[in-house]
């Protein structure tokens, strides 16, 4: 694990398994401050309200418009009208989804994505983005693939498409979507889920990988997906019909080998070796974008 | 770093257009140099091989006045946007006077204008320049397109150093002009502080 020395501000690595039950202590190899070391308080599994929905929108009539779809069909909403209200509701209330606009006021939607996805207590919310119509233009690209949401809709498809979006994410969803439908089947056949709800409680973490990674770590990563995926984004967008052919016949890698190679030479030269060494950012960036572009192709 | 033709009695500046791919830069230009007086301008040169492209054209607009007897030419370039090109970039930087930086409102293309504004403050630092220091205008362009970014929520992600914005539609040559002349009279204040 890492402490920061509160003197000199030094970053001390820590072997965790030296730490006693009370804490031990260390000194500073730079400051000689003495620390006292804890070890981290593992992070609860959070369990998601799965009748609970959080909308984030700064229109009032889509709020409406959504809310009075969402409680036909039995789920309790609850209301943001900005990024920061959306972040504090999402953290307090746990709704197993929010349903966010994408450019919604103070904080990007897509911003408090990524940021929730980044917690480990809000990483299981599920996200749709909601987006006004696009235009019919070649700028046509799907922000799920750029934000790490889960779906994304159109705001004139909504009482369309919106509880089967919902209904997909839940079948998607691992663990605890599993519970509500391990409730769901209790209420039909109560001798079924005595033999499953064993199965479905979350495996006793191990300290240091609950740990929630330092900020600095977070933000020096996403700065690698999001310049990998600047990089694909920008070879499709400049070739759409060529990228959507190699797309299709699995020959993306191929096709743009040039376009790719290139990427890679500006992908290792802004981002530094630590980072690379903790995952090949670049690598899953584009695979995640050609999967994302095969659906919607 | 103007220079300056004692021959013609010239002093040159050179303004770069920067941003995303597709953001509107060569439209930016295109537009200037169909405006622009035929008498007072250079050749359009298209700096183009197979995949990337640079525009370049020099012009001395009249209107602009003389700094101690010497009028003032503007050369006025793009970059190539897709983002690998940066080592084409930084060399289209060099010895750049001002930076207009043309962002895309469309929400798709946030993440791009955050990742070229960064690679603008680099490129610049590998050259020993600070971006905050240049005469720098921004224009977030493509207000017509549906699915946009409200203007504030752009200048909160892409301007921190509050620096003059306008509102562009390049095909249209919404807020072209202006965003020229907010860059020019920059790099005019700052020639006036050096000559």
């Amino acid at each position: 694990m890492v402490v920061i020395c509160p003197k000199c501000k030094t970053k001390l690595k820590v072997d965790e398994g030296k730490i006693s039950a009370g804490g031990s202590r260390f000194k500073c190899p730079k400051c000689s401050t003495i620390l006292l070391v804890k070890k981290p308080a593992p992070v609860t599994e959070k369990v998601f309200h799965h009748e609970k929905i959080l909308i984030a929108h700064s229109n009032t009539s889509v709020i409406n418009t959504l809310t009075g779809l969402l409680e036909k069909h039995g789920y309790q909403t609850i209301i943001a009208s900005d990024g920061i209200e959306a972040m504090v509701k999402a953290i307090r209330e746990l709704p197993f989804l929010v349903i966010t606009e994408v450019g919604l006021p103070k904080i990007f939607g897509f911003e408090v994505c990524k940021r929730l996805k980044l917690r480990p207590e809000t990483k299981g919310i599920k996200f749709i983005l909601v987006s006004s119509p696009y235009d019919v233009n070649r700028y046509k690209r799907y922000p799920e693939s750029l934000y790490e949401a889960d779906d994304f809709i159109e705001e004139h498809r909504i009482p369309e498409l919106l509880v089967d979006s919902i209904n997909t994410l839940k079948g998607r969803a691992p663990e605890k979507e599993e519970i509500k439908k391990a409730a769901e089947k209790k209420k039909t056949a109560p001798q079924e889920s005595v033999a499953e709800k064993p199965a479905q409680k979350p495996e006793p973490r191990v300290t240091l990988a609950a740990q929630p990674p330092t900020p600095t770590a977070d933000e020096t990563i996403e700065r690698a997906r999001r310049l990998a995926r600047t990089i694909v984004s920008d070879i499709y967008l400049y070739n759409t019909p060529k990228a959507e052919a190699a797309i299709r016949n699995n020959r993306f890698h191929t096709d743009f080998a040039a376009e790719l190679k290139e990427g890679l030479k500006l992908y290792e030269n802004r981002i530094s070796p630590e980072v690379r060494a903790q995952g090949d950012f670049f690598q899953e960036t584009i695979k995640t974008f050609i999967e994302n572009k095969k659906k919607s192709l | 770093m103007s220079f300056i033709n004692y021959s013609s009695r010239e002093i040159n500046v050179k303004i770069v257009y920067y941003g995303p791919g597709l953001c509107g830069k060569t439209t930016n230009l295109q537009f200037i140099y169909r405006r622009t007086n035929p008498d007072q301008k250079g050749k359009l040169i298209s700096l183009a091989t197979e995949t990337e492209r640079t525009l370049f054209f020099d012009f001395l607009p009249l209107a602009l006045g003389e700094i101690k007897g010497f009028k003032i030419r503007f050369h006025l370039y793009t970059v190539p946007g897709q983002v690998f090109y940066a080592a084409s970039r930084k060399l289209i930087l060099k010895g750049v006077d001002g930076i207009v930086f043309v962002a895309d409102s469309q929400l798709e293309r946030m993440e791009s204008n955050m990742e070229s504004i960064d690679d603008l403050r680099i490129n610049l630092a590998e050259q020993g320049y600070e971006l905050d220091k240049l005469p720098f205008t921004i224009q977030y362009n493509k207000r017509d397109l549906p699915s946009i970014v409200p203007v504030e929520d752009m200048d909160r992600v892409l301007n921190p150093r509050n620096v003059q914005w306008f509102e562009g539609v390049a095909v249209t040559g919404k807020g072209v002009f202006e965003t020229l002349k907010s860059v020019a009279r920059q790099v005019l204040f700052e020639l006036k502080k050096h000559y």
